[in-house]
C-alpha cells in the first residue's frame, strides 16, 4: 500500500469533432455552474452536518453515475468509519464500515492533508500503482475504478499558517465498481474537489456552531449559576430584613415596656428613635417626634444644650433635670447620654447619641423626706439636750445640795453621755448635711501650719488626759480650703490616734509637700488595724471592735465625715496599717495653685 | 462682774430655767423669762435688761421678726441681742450676723458657761 502512488491525470478525450466538442464542453460547463449551485444551495439550507452529507454523496453520485460514493471520516487514531454513501442498488453497501489504521498510515495522511487527489482508473492495472495486497481489499467492496477527494478543514482560520492549521478530517471518495478503466474526467475531478471544500466548510461551520452551541450552553449555565446565586442572595437578603425587622420588632416590644424614656438622638440633635413611653409621659408620639430637634420637642431645652453638647463630644454624660409631665407636673428625672461612635482614633465619629431618662422623682422625695427628718430630730434634740446637758451640769457644782459619792458617779455617767449624744447630734446632722450637698466649703487661702497648729492646741487638753504626746511638724504652706473643715478633720483624727494609743504613747502630725498635692499624715503606734478593715472604718456607724467604741465614746460618724470633707476638697483620705506597729491616717488636698484660682 | 440683768425669750421653760440657774450662780446676774416674742418685747420695754438671749426657732413669732420688732423701738433698739439656735450650720449664721444680731450661741451651750460667753461675744469686762 505504500508503493500505492497518485496517477497523473489523463487529459479528457476530446472529441473529432471541434463543434461538437466545444459544444460539449460548454454545456458541461453549465451544467457544472448549475450543479454547483444547487449542490451547494441544498447543503446551504442544511446545517446538520448528516444531512449535508448524504446530499453531498447522493448529488456527486447522481451527477458522476458513480456506483458508490461515500464519505469516510477519519479519526485522531488514524482508524476510520464510512459515516454517509450513496450506492446504486445492485451495488454492495459499505456504510458504517470501520478500517483499522494500518489502511491509511500517517504519511499518507500527511499527503492528503496538503490536498494530495488520487484518481485511479483501473485498480487491477499494474500501472495505477496499486498494491497486490489493497487489490484484494478493493475487491472484496466490488472497486475497479475509484477517485479519492481528502476534506480539510482549516482549525483556526485567522492563524498565520495556514498548512498547519490544516487537518484532514475524511475523504470524498467515488467508486465505479462494474466497468473499468474508467477515467476520471477533469470536471468529475473538480466537481468532487469543489464538493470537499463544501463539506470542509460545512464541517467547519457545524463546529463553530456547536462551538457557539457549546458557548451559549456554557453562558446559560453560568447565567442560571449566577441567576440561582442572585435568587439565593436575594433569599438571604430577605432573611436578614426579616431578622432585623423581628430584632427591630423585639428591641420596640422591650423599650415599650419599660418605664423609662429611650431615645436615639442624631449628631444633628434630631430624635431618630423613641420608645412608648414619650408618649405616655410627655404625651408626645415616638411618630410625632420622629425627626425633630431636641429644642422642639423640650421646653427646658436651654438647660439640657450644654450636656447634649458634651455628650456629641465623645463623653458619656449623667445628670439630672426637673421636666413637664403630660399631667402638668413637674417630675426629677436622671439623664444619661450615651455616645454613639464610630471608628476608632483620628477617624472616630460620633453619630449620635442614647439617651435614657429615669423618674426618680419618687426617691428624690424620699430623700427629702429622710433628709427633713433628719434635720428636724436633730434640731428638737438639741433644746431637750441643752436642758439635760445644763441641768446636769448645775447639778454637778453640788450647789445645790450635795450627792453621795455614789450618786456623783451617776451623775458623771449622765453627763458624759449627754457630751456623746450632743455629739452624735451633731454629727448625723453633719453628715446628713454634707450628703444632701447642703454644706458648701468656704475654701479660703490659708496656711497649712495655722491649722495644724490650731488643730494640735485644740486637742492638747485630751491628750494630756490621755498621757499621750502629741508632736506636729507645722510646714508653711498656703492651701485652698475650708479652715474650719479642715480643722475639724485633723482633730477628728488626732482624736482618734489618741483614744487608741496606751498611756505615755506618741503622736505625730506631719505635712509632705508632693508635686500636684498636700499630704496630710497623722501616725500613731496604737494597736493597729486589721487590713480587711482599713476601708470598713470609714463607713458610717462601724468600728473595729464595738467594745472599744464605747469605751472610748466614739459615735461612729467621724472617718465617715472627714472623708467628705476631703472629697468636697477635691482630696483623698485613706488609712494604712499594721497590726501591733500603729496607723496612719492620710489626707490630700490640692495645692493652691491647682485648678481653683 | 457688776449685776446684769438678762432677758431670756424662750418657749422652752427648761431653757428659761437652766440658763437662770446658770447665769445666776456662775455671774450672780439677774433674769427675766419671756416664753414668746410678744412677752419677750413687752418685758424688754418694760425692765430694760442689759442683753436679751433670743432663741430662733418659737412658734407664731420667731427670733428673727422679734429681733426686727426689737430693733424698730426706740426703747429696745440699743438693748444688745444673741441669738440661741439649733441651726448650726455657716450658712445660717452668716444669714443671722447679715440681721445686725450682737451675737449667736449655738445650742446645745453648757448653761454654766453661758456667762463667759456673753462677755466674750458683747465685750463685757469682769
Amino acid at each position: 500500500m505504500r508503493d500505492f502512488q497518485a496517477r497523473s491525470l489523463s487529459p479528457p478525450d476530446r472529441p473529432h469533432d471541434e463543434e461538437n466538442s466545444i459544444a460539449e464542453e460548454l454545456r458541461q460547463q453549465q451544467q457544472k455552474a448549475e450543479l454547483f449551485a444547487e449542490v451547494t444551495l441544498k447543503i446551504r439550507q442544511s446545517l446538520q452536518l448528516k444531512e449535508i452529507l448524504s446530499t453531498t454523496v447522493s448529488e456527486v453520485q447522481r451527477i458522476l453515475k458513480a456506483d458508490r460514493v461515500l464519505i469516510y471520516q477519519l479519526w485522531t487514531d488514524r482508524t476510520g468509519k464510512i459515516i454517509s454513501e450513496a450506492v446504486l442498488p445492485d451495488v454492495q453497501s459499505i456504510l458504517g464500515y470501520e478500517f483499522p489504521d494500518e489502511v491509511f498510515p500517517t504519511d499518507y495522511q500527511t499527503l492528503y492533508a496538503k490536498g494530495r487527489v488520487q484518481a485511479i482508473s483501473d485498480v487491477s492495472d499494474p500501472k495505477s500503482g496499486v498494491a497486490s495486497c489493497l487489490i484484494d481489499f478493493l475487491t472484496q467492496f466490488g472497486i475497479k475504478a475509484k477517485l479519492i477527494v481528502p476534506i480539510v478543514i482549516t482549525l483556526n482560520p485567522h492563524s498565520g499558517d495556514q498548512v498547519k492549521n490544516n487537518k484532514l478530517w475524511g475523504l470524498l471518495i467515488a467508486h465505479h465498481c462494474r466497468q473499468a478503466p474508467h477515467d476520471w474526467s477533469e470536471f468529475e475531478l473538480e466537481l468532487m474537489q469543489q464538493l470537499a471544500d463544501q463539506i470542509a466548510i460545512a464541517i467547519s461551520q457545524g463546529e463553530l456552531l456547536e462551538h457557539l452551541e457549546d458557548m451559549v450552553t456554557d453562558r446559560t449555565a453560568k447565567l442560571r449559576h449566577v441567576n440561582l446565586e442572585l435568587q439565593q442572595e436575594i433569599v438571604e437578603r430577605k432573611q436578614a430584613e426579616d431578622a432585623l425587622r423581628c430584632s427591630e420588632e423585639q428591641l420596640r416590644l422591650i423599650t415599650n415596656a419599660l418605664p423609662v424614656l429611650i431615645a436615639y438622638v442624631d449628631a444633628k440633635q434630631n430624635y431618630q428613635f423613641n420608645n412608648q413611653a414619650y408618649e405616655k409621659w410627655l404625651g408626645k408620639s415616638p411618630e410625632s417626634i420622629r425627626g425633630k430637634h431636641l429644642n422642639q420637642v423640650w421646653d427646658c431645652y436651654d438647660r439640657m444644650e450644654p450636656w447634649v453638647s458634651k455628650v456629641l463630644s465623645g463623653e458619656v454624660v449623667i445628670y439630672e433635670n426637673e421636666i413637664q409631665w403630660i399631667d402638668g407636673t413637674s417630675r426629677s428625672v436622671s439623664v444619661t447620654y450615651i455616645p454613639h461612635q464610630e471608628g476608632k482614633g483620628k477617624q472616630q465619629k460620633i453619630k449620635g447619641f442614647f439617651a435614657l431618662i429615669t423618674d426618680i422623682s419618687d426617691r428624690k422625695a424620699i430623700e427629702r423626706m429622710k433628709d427633713e427628718f433628719i434635720s428636724v430630730v436633730s434640731h428638737e434634740l438639741r433644746t431637750p439636750l441643752t436642758s439635760i446637758h445644763s441641768a446636769l451640769k448645775i447639778l454637778a457644782t453640788g450647789r445645790l445640795g450635795s450627792l453621795t459619792r455614789d450618786g456623783h458617779q451617776m451623775l458623771e455617767i449622765a453627763d458624759e453621755n449627754t457630751d456623746r449624744l450632743v455629739r452624735l447630734v451633731n454629727g448625723v446632722l453633719d453628715l446628713q448635711r454634707i450628703e444632701a450637698g447642703e454644706v458648701t466649703m468656704n475654701r479660703q487661702v490659708c496656711n497649712a501650719a495655722d491649722l495644724m497648729v490650731t488643730a494640735t492646741e485644740a486637742i492638747q487638753a485630751m491628750a494630756q488626759q490621755y498621757d499621750v504626746f502629741l508632736s506636729t511638724a507645722p510646714i508653711e504652706v498656703e492651701i485652698w480650703a475650708d479652715a474650719d473643715y479642715i480643722v475639724q478633720v485633723l482633730m477628728n483624727l488626732l482624736s482618734n490616734a489618741i483614744k487608741f494609743s496606751s498611756r505615755e504613747g506618741r503622736i505625730e502630725l506631719t505635712l509632705r509637700c508632693r508635686a500636684n498635692q498636700l499630704q496630710f499624715e497623722v501616725r500613731d503606734w496604737g494597736p493597729g488595724i486589721p487590713p480587711e478593715q482599713l476601708e470598713r472604718i470609714f463607713d458610717r456607724f462601724y468600728q473595729v471592735d464595738s467594745s472599744d467604741s464605747r469605751k472610748k465614746g466614739g459615735t461612729g460618724l467621724g472617718l465617715t465625715i472627714c472623708r467628705k470633707i476631703i472629697e468636697q476638697h477635691g482630696g483623698r483620705l485613706w488609712a494604712e496599717s499594721v497590726l501591733g506597729e500603729g496607723s496612719r491616717f492620710i489626707f490630700t488636698i490640692p495645692p493652691l495653685n491647682y485648678g481653683e484660682l | 462682774m457688776s449685776e446684769k440683768c438678762i432677758l431670756i425669750i424662750d418657749d422652752e421653760e427648761s431653757i428659761q430655767t437652766v440658763v437662770e440657774f446658770g447665769l445666776k450662780m456662775t455671774a450672780g446676774w439677774e433674769v427675766i423669762s419671756a416664753s414668746s416674742g410678744n412677752e419677750g418685747i413687752s418685758r424688754a420695754q418694760a425692765d430694760h435688761p442689759d442683753m436679751i438671749l433670743l432663741d430662733v426657732m418659737m412658734p407664731e413669732m420667731d427670733g428673727l421678726a422679734t429681733f426686727r420688732a426689737l430693733q424698730l423701738n426706740d426703747q429696745t433698739r440699743s438693748i444688745p441681742v444673741i441669738f440661741l439656735t439649733a441651726k448650726a450650720q455657716a450658712s445660717e449664721k452668716r444669714l443671722f450676723n447679715e440681721t445686725g444680731v450682737n451675737g449667736i450661741i449655738t445650742k446645745p451651750f453648757n448653761a454654766l458657761e453661758l456667762a463667759q460667753q456673753i462677755c466674750k461675744v458683747l465685750n463685757w469686762t469682769e
